[in-house]
């Protein structure tokens, strides 16, 4: 994937992303629904490549004004993620030469990378994970799954040992991932996966969507790095 | 209050702790009473979750999930008012509370309060302790639209 196409990928799926939140907030308050249906005007214009960059500049300058209405991000990760692949593809976007395009949009790719070996280290540095108790803990008294019949996988300590594992593994080795293009699309896949079952259990929809935005972005770093 | 570019610095340096630590959780209990200095006794909890969801309701809200996306924004106003209290919060929690009653069938008016019950395990207990309750509002000077 060459990078004007892997940037242009990002985009117009990082809009799709960002329209589909847009319009869970259009039910919101009045203040919210003039914030996105801004947004969503802008994330239309992006996907159809329309006065490229500059809808994609005023989304960037509109993120500091939803920042600020929320006093942070609505949605903790899911909403950083998109935050950070806004402004990269944004200032890749603007920047002035083929190498600052590069920087930019792999620094996205990168920190993909790190969101799945971090996530993995911090846990496995936790006795709690590695027992199995931490997930038991997010399904009996957590506020995410979505059902209250959903704790019951908490009375399942040996099944949530091998998941804790299972999940930590998988993040922990995902850089390795990255030194064949086979390896990656099979490590996304699961990723993808992951993130899948997050949506369904912990009803994380947000997470899905903008994290496989960003997969282009890692795809044309493996290529960069590797040939 | 922080300014935006603060707000935006840790997603463009991002920490990706996820779940690193399974804190205390906040759970929203509000009650409706007569007046500012009345005692709420009858607290409910504030969006309690079904006891089950089907699995097209669940590939349904990968596309629409307004309102849990909601309910977890109010998880994070929880945990920021007890972490780094500010007003910002205790309004968003109290506004939206007041926007689910007025949208309900039944026409509610008194004072509205709220309180923030914290779950977490003790050994092999599950204990519950009121970490915060808020100063009645009038449901009537709340701002729903």
């Amino acid at each position: 994937m060459t990078l004007p196409d892997a940037i242009r990928l990002t985009q117009a799926l990082l809009a799709l992303a960002l329209l589909q939140q847009s319009l869970e907030h259009l039910r919101g308050f009045r203040d919210e629904r003039a914030l996105f249906l801004a947004r969503a005007v802008l994330c239309v214009l992006v996907l159809l490549g329309v006065a490229s960059p500059w809808p994609l500049v005023a989304m960037a300058a509109l993120s500091l004004l939803i920042l600020h209405r929320f006093q942070g991000p609505y949605n903790g990760g899911s909403d950083r993620m998109g935050l950070l692949a806004l402004w990269c593809l944004t200032l890749a976007s603007l920047a002035p030469s083929t190498p600052f395009r590069e920087l930019f949009f792999g620094y996205l790719g990168a920190q993909l990378v790190l969101s799945y070996f971090i996530s993995g280290w911090v846990k496995v540095v936790n006795p709690e994970w590695r027992s199995g108790r931490a997930l038991r803990d997010v399904f009996q008294f957590s506020a995410y799954p979505v059902a209250e019949s959903l704790r019951a996988l908490a009375d399942r300590p040996r099944l949530l040992t091998v998941m804790s594992w299972a999940v930590m593994g998988f993040e922990l080795v995902f850089p390795l991932a990255m030194l064949s293009k086979p390896t990656l699309i099979v490590a996304l896949v699961v990723a993808g996966t992951f993130h899948l079952a997050n949506a369904c259990l912990f009803g994380l929809n947000r997470f899905f969507w903008t994290w496989l935005s960003v997969y282009p972005a890692i795809l044309w770093l493996q290529g960069r790095l590797i040939h | 209050m922080p300014n935006p570019l603060q707000l935006l610095l840790p997603a463009l340096i991002p920490s990706w702790n996820f779940f690193d630590v399974i804190a205390p959780s906040p759970r929203v209990e509000y009650a409706v009473t007569g007046g500012a200095n009345v005692k709420p006794d009858a607290w409910r909890e504030f969006r309690p979750r079904p006891a089950h969801v089907s699995s097209a309701t669940m590939a349904a809200r990968l596309l629409w999930n307004p309102r849990w996306n909601e309910s977890l924004f109010l998880v994070s106003c929880a945990e920021r008012l007890i972490d780094t209290p500010t007003a910002h919060s205790e309004d968003e929690i109290f506004k939206r509370i007041a926007a689910d009653l007025a949208r309900g069938p039944d026409k509610v008016e008194g004072w509205l309060a709220f309180r923030l019950v914290f779950v977490a395990r003790e050994g092999e207990a599950i204990a519950r302790e009121v970490l915060f309750e808020a100063r009645p509002r009038a449901l009537a000077e709340i701002d729903v639209q």
